[in-house]
């Protein structure tokens, strides 16, 4: 770095890491794309563009969701198993029709969000007991529901999953969408304020009137729907519904981009250009790393440094 | 607080949550449950497995000479139709192999009139040492384990020992002593079938050429022995092909898929996609398809012989599919068998898999599973 952005007197230390929390994450996409530019082949093209984005999708959408969450203090766990439960949906309901398989994989979601929005606001159940339940649950009840992976042949979902508007891939719509509806709830809505007023203090949210539950619940409805949208589009995407294997572990994923992206874990604040550069930061490293033909153990090891390094950031402003 | 606070309707938010959940619950449950209609319902379903497809036949040139018999092991001899056989499987039946596999032990049993008790451990070792350990104390008399890690069996190979359990175990081995903690092995060869599909590859390059690896999970006996031979035989056999990339798909098609979309923006000029099982090919093969590219420009063979893949073969969007055969029913009750009536038996018995080509695959199609 230049001597512009690391001032050389001790005192302005404090002023580096509020930088590095702000844009640290920013910088790191900054970092990938750049070496990427420069040593790998074939990098700067739409094509590849668009499989960057396109694969990113479900991770990005599910740490929409979980951003959300996260900052009313929670967390979700299940959000792997109800994409796992909207991808049996799809299954089990396409002989209605793609329009209606889809609504009710959303409903499956929004529902399975329910009974986690219940038993954390109303039951006080703690969120990651009562997400690690459905998380369980979920995965098992789509297991039951669809016991192997089902081919999808429908013209409808498969055009979903492979086709494109204005020459950008519908997946990218859709989470363009998200993204825009997300930014202007937290932004712009007294739901947006209430919910990270709870997460920065549940106690005196409640004491001074805000309706604790009812936006608890609603926040956790939201990232089950969600759960259920990147089921949808990661089944679409894969031609097939396969509840054993999607969303696996994806959680974790979720829940890295949510806090590399400046979202503290405690709740109390929300960043979605964040959590969106977070997800694509992911996204970039594990594919520079693919493209490169590093062993796969080379890619847990950075992700564990990048996660390391964001929360390290995040506890300096802790002490301050 | 020592009072649970109500709201204005008078209800306690406790009693809320209850109806909450209770109601998602139901509508789940109706969801799952009430009027689902799949895509294709008068398409007949798909048929898994079932002694009716072609079973296995063994490999006599492969295999051990080293033979077992009941005196060896030190028990009586036992008549197969009075006793309880115990199979525990190792993974999920959720992918075409598993279920294959479990449908062929059941149907062989219920053919032969033999009680069998089943469990399944979910790909979690610690839980498949109880299970095993569970159906002896339930009873089972025989054991047929399709073991999901080779190593770490002791505990079990013990207690069998005590109580005078033989085991034949399928798939993958056993660590141990064979005739002293197990009966015998019956399996695929991995690294045969990995050399295999080497030879199917550079015939379909003509022994020129750039190819990838699409790697099974890591850690895993099946992953490493389905590279070595492939590595091996290319090496030898065909210097001109070179192996320019290694990635893992985690035996999943989505990883499959994923990774070849990677693949084909790095190297656009690949010709060749090794994939080590069936569902990571046909994720490849969606990549390739997404890409825009046509049936055969990049030549891909797999492992494993599932309908899909060799469908695919028809499609013209796989070359080759090595066979992994999984109706292990008749040969793992013909072991108990022999071995029940004191003859000698192999402690390694190895399938010989047959491949799926453009030239077989059609008519071949009803023996994949």
């Amino acid at each position: 770095m230049t001597a512009v952005d690391v001032p050389a007197v001790c005192g302005d230390r404090e002023r580096v890491i509020g930088w590095l929390q702000e844009y640290g994450v920013y910088v790191g996409v900054a970092a990938l794309l750049v070496f990427n530019i420069a040593f790998t082949p074939h990098f700067l093209s739409v094509e590849n563009f668009r499989t960057q984005a396109v694969q990113v999708t479900p991770v990005l959408i599910l740490s929409l969701g979980m951003a959300l969450v996260i900052a009313t203090g929670g967390i979700d766990l299940s959000v792997g198993s109800v994409m796992a439960l909207a991808a049996a949906m799809i299954s089990l309901y396409l002989g209605y029709g793609p329009v209606a398989a889809i609504l009710v994989a959303l409903v499956a979601g929004a529902a399975a969000g329910a009974v986690n929005g219940a038993l954390v606001a109303f039951a006080g159940v703690q969120a990651i007991v009562a997400t690690l339940a459905m998380m369980i649950g979920g995965r098992g009840l789509s297991l039951v529901l669809l016991p192997q992976l089902d081919g999808i042949r429908n013209a409808g979902i498969r055009e979903l999953g492979a086709g494109d508007l204005l020459g950008v891939p519908y997946l990218v719509w859709v989470s363009a969408a998200l993204i825009a509806v997300v930014a202007f709830v937290v932004r712009r809505t007294v739901f947006g304020r209430r919910l990270v007023a709870i997460g920065g203090n549940r106690r005196a949210s409640e004491l001074s009137g805000l309706p604790v539950r009812r936006t608890l619940l609603a926040v956790y409805m939201l990232c089950g729907l969600f759960a259920a949208v990147a089921g949808v589009l990661a089944t679409a995407r894969l031609q097939a519904s396969d509840p054993n294997s999607i969303g696996q572990l994806i959680e974790l994923s979720a829940i890295t981009a949510v806090v590399v992206g400046g979202t503290p874990l405690q709740g109390g604040r929300m960043r979605v250009a964040g959590t969106v550069a977070g997800a694509v930061l992911m996204q970039l490293l594990v594919s520079t790393l693919i493209k490169h033909d590093l062993p796969p153990s080379w890619t847990q090891i950075a992700q564990t440094a990048v996660i390391i390094a964001a929360v390290y950031v995040a506890r300096e402003r802790g002490r301050r | 607080m020592a009072t649970v606070p109500f709201d204005r309707a008078g209800r306690s938010p406790r009693r809320t949550a209850t109806v909450f959940t209770a109601l998602a619950c139901t509508a789940l449950t109706l969801l799952a449950t009430s009027c689902a209609r799949g895509e294709d319902e008068a398409g007949g379903g798909q048929t898994a497995g079932g002694g009716q497809a072609r079973a296995q036949e063994l490999d006599d040139a492969a295999g051990s000479d080293q033979t077992c018999n009941i005196e060896q092991f030190g028990m009586e001899k036992f008549d197969l139709k009075d006793m309880t056989v115990g199979f525990s499987q190792s993974e999920a039946e959720s992918n075409p192999f598993r279920i294959t596999e479990t449908a062929s032990i059941k149907s062989e049993a219920e053919k032969r009139g033999v009680e069998l008790i089943t469990a399944n451990a979910q790909s979690d070792f610690a839980q498949q040492i109880s299970d095993v350990q569970g159906l002896m104390s339930q009873g089972a008399e025989l054991l047929i384990v399709a073991p999901l890690n080779s190593d770490g069996w002791e505990p079990v190979l013990a207690e069998a020992e005590r109580k005078q359990i033989p085991i034949v175990t399928i798939d993958r081995e056993i660590n141990g002593n064979p005739c002293e903690d197990y009966v015998t092995f019956i399996g695929s060869d991995f690294v045969e079938q990995g050399r295999r599909a080497a030879d199917r590859m550079i015939e379909a390059l003509g022994g020129e050429g750039e190819v990838a690896i699409l790697l099974g999970t890591a850690g895993n006996n099946v992953t490493t022995e389905r590279t070595e031979g492939f590595k091996e035989r290319i090496e030898e056999k065909a210097p001109g092909i070179e192996v320019v990339f290694e990635q893992t798909g985690e035996f999943t098609r989505e990883g499959g898929q994923s990774v070849t979309e990677q693949l084909i923006q790095s190297n656009p000029e690949i010709d060749g996609v090794y994939a080590e099982n069936d569902e990571m090919g046909i994720g490849a093969v969606t990549a390739l398809r997404g890409a825009g590219k046509q049936p055969g420009d990049v030549k891909i063979v797999t492992v494993d012989g599932t309908e899909a893949a060799v469908q695919g073969i028809i499609d013209g969007w796989i070359y080759a599919v090595i066979e992994s055969n999984p109706r292990f029913g008749p040969l793992a009750f013909d072991a108990h068998e022999s071995f029940g009536k004191g003859e000698d038996v192999p402690v390694e018995l190895i399938i010989s898999d047959r491949e799926y080509t453009r030239d077989n695959a059609e008519e071949e199609l009803s023996n994949a599973y």
